[in-house]
C-alpha cells in the first residue's frame, strides 16, 4: 500500500494479512528484535505468519480460527525479555497506523498492550521479585 | 492478568465463549464454565460473547474470589472447546441472584 492510499476504516482478513506481512517485515529488519526472531524462525516464515493472520483474526474478528498456546511458545524462545515486548508494541503500532484509520490502530494497540502484558506476567513474573522486572530473568 | 467467569455462568453455561476462545482456556463444570488464569492471555474476545454477561476482567474489583474458584476448578475439570447446546432451563437462570450458594456444582462436566 502506498502512502497516499486510502487507509482501512475497518478490520478484515484483507488487513489483517497486509498488517501481518509488513509488520514481520519490519521485524526482520530491526536491530533489537530480528535476532530473537530469526533464532525462534530459523527457516520459512510463511507458517509463522499464516499462525498469525489466525491469531489476530481470532482477536479481532472473534473468528475463533487460532487455537494454540502462546504462553508456552513464548516461554521457550530464547533471549526474550521483558524490554522486548515494548520495542514489539511501538512497532506493531506504527505498522497498524500506516495501514488503518487511528480509531481501527487503537483497537489493535489496546488489545496488543493486553496480551503483551499478560505475557509478560506468565513468562516473568515471581512472586519474590518487584514487579515489573527488570531486563534480565 | 486474565478473565474470570462469575456467578451468572452458574446454570446457563451457554458455552459461546469457547468457540472464540483463541487460547482454549475454558474448563468445564457440571454447571458453570472457568477460565485458567495461567492460559488467558487477556484478550477480551470472550466477554461480549457471553449471553449472560458472567465474563469479567480481573482488573474489575471484587473479583478475588471468584478468580480463586477459577483458577481452582481449572486444575480439575476437563477442558471445553467446543460449544454444546446449553441447559434447557438455562433462560429461567439467566440474571438470578445468589446461584453460587444455591447451586454451584464442583462436580466436573464432560468436556470436549
Amino acid at each position: 500500500m502506498s502512502s497516499s492510499a486510502a487507509k482501512f476504516k475497518h478490520v478484515s482478513e484483507y488487513g489483517i494479512r497486509q498488517l501481518v506481512d509488513a509488520f514481520y517485515t519490519k521485524v526482520r529488519l530491526d536491530p533489537e528484535l530480528a535476532p530473537i526472531f530469526a533464532r525462534a524462525i530459523p527457516g520459512d516464515w510463511q507458517p509463522h505468519l499464516t499462525k498469525m493472520y489466525a491469531f489476530w483474526s481470532s482477536v479481532m474478528l472473534t473468528t475463533g480460527r487460532y487455537k494454540g498456546n502462546p504462553v508456552v511458545k513464548h516461554l521457550v524462545v530464547p533471549g526474550i525479555q521483558p524490554h522486548l515486548f515494548e520495542r514489539w508494541l511501538a512497532l506493531f503500532d506504527e505498522t497498524c497506523r500506516e495501514l488503518f484509520e487511528d480509531s481501527v490502530s487503537d483497537e489493535f494497540r489496546s488489545k496488543a498492550v493486553r496480551i503483551a502484558e499478560s505475557l509478560k506476567l506468565a513468562l516473568f513474573y515471581r512472586p519474590d521479585r518487584p514487579w515489573p522486572p527488570e531486563s534480565t530473568r | 492478568m486474565t478473565f474470570v467467569v462469575t456467578d451468572n455462568c452458574i446454570k446457563c453455561k451457554y458455552m459461546d465463549c469457547v468457540e472464540v476462545c483463541p487460547v482454549d482456556c475454558f474448563y468445564e463444570g457440571e454447571n458453570m464454565l472457568v477460565i485458567n488464569p495461567d492460559e488467558c492471555i487477556d484478550c477480551g474476545v470472550c466477554e461480549p460473547e457471553c449471553p449472560a454477561e458472567a465474563i469479567y476482567p480481573d482488573t474489575q474489583p471484587g473479583l478475588e474470589s471468584w478468580l480463586k474458584l477459577n483458577a481452582e476448578y481449572a486444575a480439575v475439570w476437563p477442558n471445553i472447546t467446543i460449544k454444546r447446546q446449553e441447559p434447557a432451563d438455562a433462560k429461567a437462570f439467566d440474571g438470578a441472584t445468589g446461584k453460587l450458594e444455591q447451586y454451584f456444582s464442583p462436580n466436573p462436566g464432560q468436556g470436549d
